[in-house]
């Protein structure tokens, strides 16, 4: 029986779409009543402004910094970005006061605020236990004393971080751009605009799933709604899926806050009236969600706003009524950074206006009306907060610089989830296994290997979760998945919409916060579509962290070239990807591989592009039914030989063979077929232990040869087997040209057994 | 910009040169005037001095690599300046030709070094340098037959590329033997692994018993242990049996050598000569020398040969000519050579305008030519030109001796050792001093009694006392 049939109806009656209703401005609260009725007590208050202030110190230390001008560091020489928010303090703030400390944010390249203001939320939130962790060489007794500790600490790390410093958050690897703190929730600011949208929306996917009842508010600017994955994660957050009957007890809405963080500017390019076409943003909602999201626009210069309107989203986040979207009405002092002088699209009168509401000196007169703080406390408390920032950035302008010897260290995890938690661990079937027939002979076809091993994973591990597009109900354009929706229920097994980019971010942020998502993508071709979230998020997070954050996920893509698809269906891309550093790349080219790495890749606590071949899905092979895995980076003789190498991956594997065939039958010729399976990593040693006993090798591969990972393989021969080389390395790959749908064509495209064994006979 | 040091031309006919020695390295600094490197040019080593001041910045030419005269070899300036990207000049590896002259107008004399009598220096025969490659293996087709004329006695002349694969390569190294006569079966004539074992096992490699010691010195030397004679137990290749074919495998000649190798090849295969023995009773010159240096006055016996010598050649001026076998020139002065020994070879300095000089001016010019000739400071115009050639070795103990004529002359006067010997004078033996000299002459334009006549002057004049009181 299907699990769900659509059954709908034409209906074309005359009626109209209603949008509703999206509020603008209409906080009605104040400081004063806050702290009257007891909603906000006097301390937290002042805490607000402690990291509204605290915040603005670090940004105007920043400003002073290029100047050369901060007075605790006179040498320093500050190299790197100046994206400073000032003006922004109370988004910041307000919203880190609005969710929970364990909540996640994710953040922006102006995110110094959200860092700090998250930071700080956190601390101050922690019991003395988990202070003490932070700060273990801090001499404080009193609890108080300890908070004091770890926020000074915490804007130490920042600076540090900022100042490229081993203490720093990301050891440096990271800077201002890319800061993170996982341990306080903080998945990540992002130097790509609308970067950790989808981020964001993984991680509220997660939580969904796991039911902690985390919420994840994600900041990002107004230039970041005009960005395809941002808007796609709108969709994704939105999916009737995850609240209507699809969802039977599980219906939950995705657990996230859009903030959008609307500073009317995107480098230099006014949203308002120049690049966007509504005059609030927050009638973005309209399009996604037939309850507009909750979207309402608040004013971010008022700090009580902020905290009003993300608390209230929160608060329905956790009941399951998200997502939510808020915009928030700000403004940016400075320029893009410090290199913009801000003449030439705007005016010094707008500046004037906006700074009149300034966020801070607003708070601080509310404060001071409201009597929470005397005047002498008040200069107390700034002169607190540039103290305390003068102590840290002198300290992290003296702090050590990374060992340059460990420039690529942080590049990969060798982690692996050996051990799946109790929590996991018990994965019962939900309604049926998936039909898995093997031959007489034991054989299972290319693509029920790869099913073996997702229903393996998904049963061994309750993190692992699968989706992609047309995967579920219909069990995926090839079929592979058939039967996981049955076995695992549609929280696990889920189709998505046809939006690559959101589909390979949601997993970097569901595989930030505890998840093993395998996600499906039909086509290799798509994996540009989804170009930034596989090469600049997945790839890169665990470097950019400082080893803070693993990215356990695996890419399935699927390679169509070869059965007449044309350009944008038959591409062999795995040399695109061997490129980006931080993922791993491996093709196998059997369904014993296929099974045994998969497995491996699932448990990997590393990113990786899992390639197949739509060629090969149906071909046959032994896979037995007892538990193994192949580690990946390792190569396989596929065939023994002693004069020749043919070095190969993927569909090539059995065109290398055939190859080795004829040429043993035609000359009696001893050639020997190494399977890489593995791009990434790569085993080297394999492949030179064979070229060393050649001396001569044939790289093949679908790959269309220019530019393509058999150069590398050629250039490593070269350097590390020269004298073994009794004739040229030679490369047979595709043309370099593109897959054509003409039949005729796309064999003189392709690369074949005959034109393997040329190549050979060339160089024997 | 940094300022092109360039490889100096010494001399008309000078057109490479390699360098033996940098008396700097990149980095030094380098003040005007200072020696910068010696240079080799087929005459002899001289120093170089700097033009400018600064920074060696770069040396494009490493010691002992030919390059043609101006080339650039090497850039000084102040440290970080740019260097212009010219690649280094190329090795000339090309022979130099044999200077031939032309028939309608004979060439310019050529004095270059004279070949000794072959009793009188280690014999360096021509040996073939043509087929010794740079890494002083011999090709196995090479003939090396001493005295053979070398088709083209220069540098070690660039083999026709082998095309070998690494592979290949990496085995014949780890065999310790030379891959030149294995014929590659690869494609576009590569020898491949393949083709090494199959010539291997044709030299029957396998059976080659060798000493690690000795194939780890043969590893370290190059040598083909397919062509070292074992000595040791069953024919075992020991330690000094690849010393011996280390020390007996042909090296490059030096440039001067070659030099000499390829200027007397020339002359003694195309130059027709004969001999002519006198023997001079130098008795009463001996005495008058004697006396005269109890004056304070001193000559050597030379002296007074070469004057005997620029009598006699103004008296037969047909000796003082040059013959390119169609036509005969005389030189209008005489320029004599004198044949000086050097530690590796010899140079002959030439006398300018011999015939106007005094005893005394001839004794000052040929005493300090020998002495610059010995410290290798002859610029190389006084090393050419010369038009009739003494060479004397009468210090080196020797009855007699014949000497190749130099080049572009019509002869040479070979002069040996002056012994005490019985003679019969006026009829009564008596013992006199008396000293062999060989006259060697082209015989294409001098016959036996001219050669006769003007050797015989030269006696006479030796043996006339009462000459020399007028001379001196």
């Amino acid at each position: 029986m299907p699990n769900y049939l659509s059954n709908m109806r034409p209906d074309f009656k005359p009626r109209t779409v209603q949008c509703g209703k999206i509020p603008c401005y209409q906080y009605r609260g104040s400081l004063k009543d806050a702290v009257a009725d007891g909603s906000l007590s006097k301390q937290t208050a002042i805490d607000m402004l402690e990291d509204m202030l605290t915040i603005r110190e670090f940004e105007e230390m920043i400003v002073k910094l290029r100047s050369g001008a901060y007075e605790p560091t006179p040498t320093y020489n500050y190299r790197g970005p100046t994206h400073v928010s000032i003006g922004q303090e109370a988004t910041s703030v307000g919203a880190c006061f609005g969710i929970a400390p364990d909540d996640y944010i994710t953040s922006t390249h102006r995110g110094h605020g959200d860092s700090i203001a998250k930071g700080c939320a956190a601390i101050r939130a922690m019991d003395v236990e988990d202070l003490q962790a932070r700060v273990p060489d801090a001499k404080a007794k009193s609890r108080k004393e300890l908070v004091e500790a770890a926020l000074e600490d915490h804007v130490y790390r920042t600076i540090a971080e900022l100042f490229g410093k081993e203490d720093g958050y990301c050891k440096g690897r990271g800077g201002g751009m890319h800061i993170a703190d996982f341990k306080v929730g903080h998945l990540g600011a992002n130097a790509i605009v609308g970067g950790g949208v989808p981020i964001a929306t993984g991680a509220a996917t997660a939580a969904r799933y796991l039911g902690d009842g985390i919420v994840t508010c994600c900041f990002a600017g107004d230039g970041a709604y005009a960005n395809g994955v941002v808007l796609e994660s709108l969709n994704w957050a939105a999916m009737g899926q995850f609240t209507n009957a699809l969802a039977k007890d599980k219906a939950f809405g995705l657990p996230v806050i859009y903030l959008i963080v609307n500073n009317h500017y995107g480098m230099t390019h006014r949203s308002d009236d120049e690049v966007m076409g509504v005059e609030f943003m927050s009638r973005r909602a309209a399009g996604f969600a037939d309850n507009n999201m909750h979207a309402e626009t608040v004013n971010g210069m008022d700090v009580m706003a902020v905290r009003d309107a993300v608390m209230r989203a929160a608060e329905g986040c956790r009941k399951g009524k998200g997502p939510y979207l808020v915009e928030l009405d700000t403004y940016r002092y400075y320029g893009h950074s410090l290199s913009d002088p801000r003449n030439e699209y705007r005016t010094k009168d707008e500046e004037m206006a906006w700074k009149a509401v300034d966020p801070v000196e607003t708070f601080e007169r509310d404060l001071l009306e409201a009597k929470v703080v005397s005047p002498a406390k008040l200069n107390a408390l700034r002169q607190k907060v540039a103290d305390r920032n003068a102590r840290a950035a002198k300290k992290a302008a003296d702090a050590a610089d990374p060992n340059p010897a460990d420039v690529i260290k942080y590049m990969y995890t060798d982690t692996a989830a050996d051990k799946v938690p109790e929590r996991f661990a018990k994965v019962e079937i939900v309604k049926e296994a998936p039909v898995i027939k093997r031959t007489d002979a034991g054989e299972l076809t290319y693509k029920d290997a790869i099913k073996e091993a997702l229903f393996e994973e998904m049963l061994r591990d309750g993190r692992v979760i699968h989706y992609g597009e047309d995967i579920s109900d219909y069990g995926g354009a090839f079929k592979v998945t058939k039967g996981l929706l049955e076995a695992f229920g549609r929280q696990r097994v889920f189709n998505s919409p046809i939006s690559e980019a959101a589909l390979c971010g949601v997993a970097v942020g569901a595989a930030m916060t505890g998840l093993r998502p395998v996600v499906e993508l039909m086509y290799m071709d798509f994996c540009l579509m989804a170009s930034d979230q596989i090469s600049n998020q997945a790839a890169k997070w665990h470097y950019m962290s400082g080893a803070c954050a693993e990215i356990p996920l695996v890419y399935r893509a699927s390679v169509g070239g070869g059965k007449g698809y044309g350009g944008q269906h038959s591409q062999t891309l795995e040399s695109v990807f061997a490129h980006i550093p931080g993922l791993y790349v491996v093709y196998p080219a059997t369904p014993y591989d296929a099974k045994g790495m998969l497995k491996s890749a699932i448990r990997d606590n590393n990113p990786i592009l899992f390639v197949e071949s739509q060629l090969l899905y149906g071909n046959k092979g032994v896979v037995p039914r007892e538990e193994y895995l192949i580690p990946l980076g390792t190569a396989d003789v596929k065939r023994q030989g002693k004069d020749l190498t043919i070095v190969c991956w993927g569909p090539a594997v059995l065109d290398s063979l055939a190859a080795a065939e004829m040429l043993e039958k035609e000359s009696g010729v001893s050639v020997e077929v190494l399977d890489l399976r593995s791009l990434v990593p790569l085993d080297e040693a394999a492949i030179l232990e064979s070229v060393r006993k050649t001396g001569r090798c044939v790289v093949a591969s679908q790959c269309i040869t220019i530019g393509s990972y058999m150069g590398d393989i050629t250039s490593l021969i070269m350097e590390k087997a020269f004298d073994s080389l009794d004739a040229p390395v030679v490369r047979v790959g595709a043309k370099n040209g593109i897959a054509p749908q003409s039949h005729i064509l796309e064999a003189a495209f392709l690369p074949n057994a005959k034109d393997i064994a040329a190549a050979a006979r060339g160089i024997l | 910009m940094a300022q092109a040091v360039a490889m100096p031309k010494f001399g008309q006919m000078v057109e490479e040169s390699s360098i033996v020695k940098w008396h700097k390295k990149e980095g030094d600094s380098v003040r005007k005037g200072e020696i910068l490197f010696e240079i080799e040019t087929d005459k002899a080593v001289m120093e170089v001095e700097s033009f400018f001041e600064g920074t060696l910045l770069k040396i494009l030419v490493k010691e002992n690599v030919s390059v043609p005269v101006s080339s650039v070899v090497g850039y000084i300036g102040t440290p970080g300046e740019a260097i212009p990207a010219t690649p280094p000049p190329t090795a000339a590896a090309a022979p130099v030709p044999p200077q031939t002259p032309a028939p309608a107008q004979p060439a310019k004399p050529q004095p270059a070094p004279v070949q000794q009598a072959s009793a009188a220096l280690p014999a360096v025969a021509p040996r073939a340098p043509a087929s010794v490659r740079p890494d002083g293996l011999v090709p196995s087709d090479a003939k090396v037959t001493p005295g053979a004329r070398a088709p083209a006695p220069a540098l070690p002349a660039a083999p026709a590329r082998q095309i070998i694969s690494p592979r290949a390569k990496a085995l014949v190294k780890r065999s310790c033997i030379d891959p030149s006569p294995i014929a590659g079966s690869g494609p576009g004539g590569r020898v491949q692994e393949r083709d090494v074992r199959a010539y291997m096992e044709s030299r029957n490699y396998s059976a080659i018993r060798i000493s690690p010691a000795a194939k780890k010195l043969a590893a370290a030397r190059e040598v083909d242990i397919l062509r070292v004679r074992g000595t040791g137990a069953g024919g075992r290749i020991m330690i000094h049996d690849v010393e011996r074919a280390v020390a007996e495998r042909p090296r490059a000649l030096t440039k001067m050598r070659q030099v000499i190798a390829r200027r007397l090849t020339e002359s003694f295969t195309t130059t027709p000569h004969f001999y002519v023995t006198v023997a001079a009773d130098i008795t009463d010159l001996l005495v008058f020398r004697k006396d005269l240096k109890n004056r304070g006055e001193v000559y050597t016996v030379t002296d007074f040969v070469l004057e005997a010598v620029i009598m006699s050649l103004q008296e037969f001026p047909i000796l003082n000519s040059v013959c390119d076998g169609r036509t005969v020139r005389w030189h209008g002065s005489v320029d004599l050579g004198m044949a000086v020994s050097l530690e590796d070879g010899l140079v002959v300095p030439a006398i300018r305008n011999a015939q106007d000089l005094g005893m005394r001016e001839l004794h000052d010019t040929a005493a300090s030519l020998a002495a610059r000739a010995r410290e290798g400071k002859l610029t190389p115009d006084e090393m050419t030109g010369s038009t009739f050639t003494v060479s004397n070795m009468g210090m080196l103990d020797v009855d007699t001796f014949h000497a190749i004529i130099n080049p572009g002359e019509a002869g040479i006067l070979a002069v040996a050792t002056a012994r005490d010997r019985v003679v019969a004078r006026n009829g009564k033996m008596e013992i006199r001093s008396m000293m062999n000299m060989t006259l060697s002459v082209d015989h294409r334009i001098v016959d036996g009694s001219l050669a006769a006549d003007f050797v015989n002057a030269i006696r006479k004049k030796l043996e006339d006392v009462a000459l020399w009181t007028s001379l001196t």
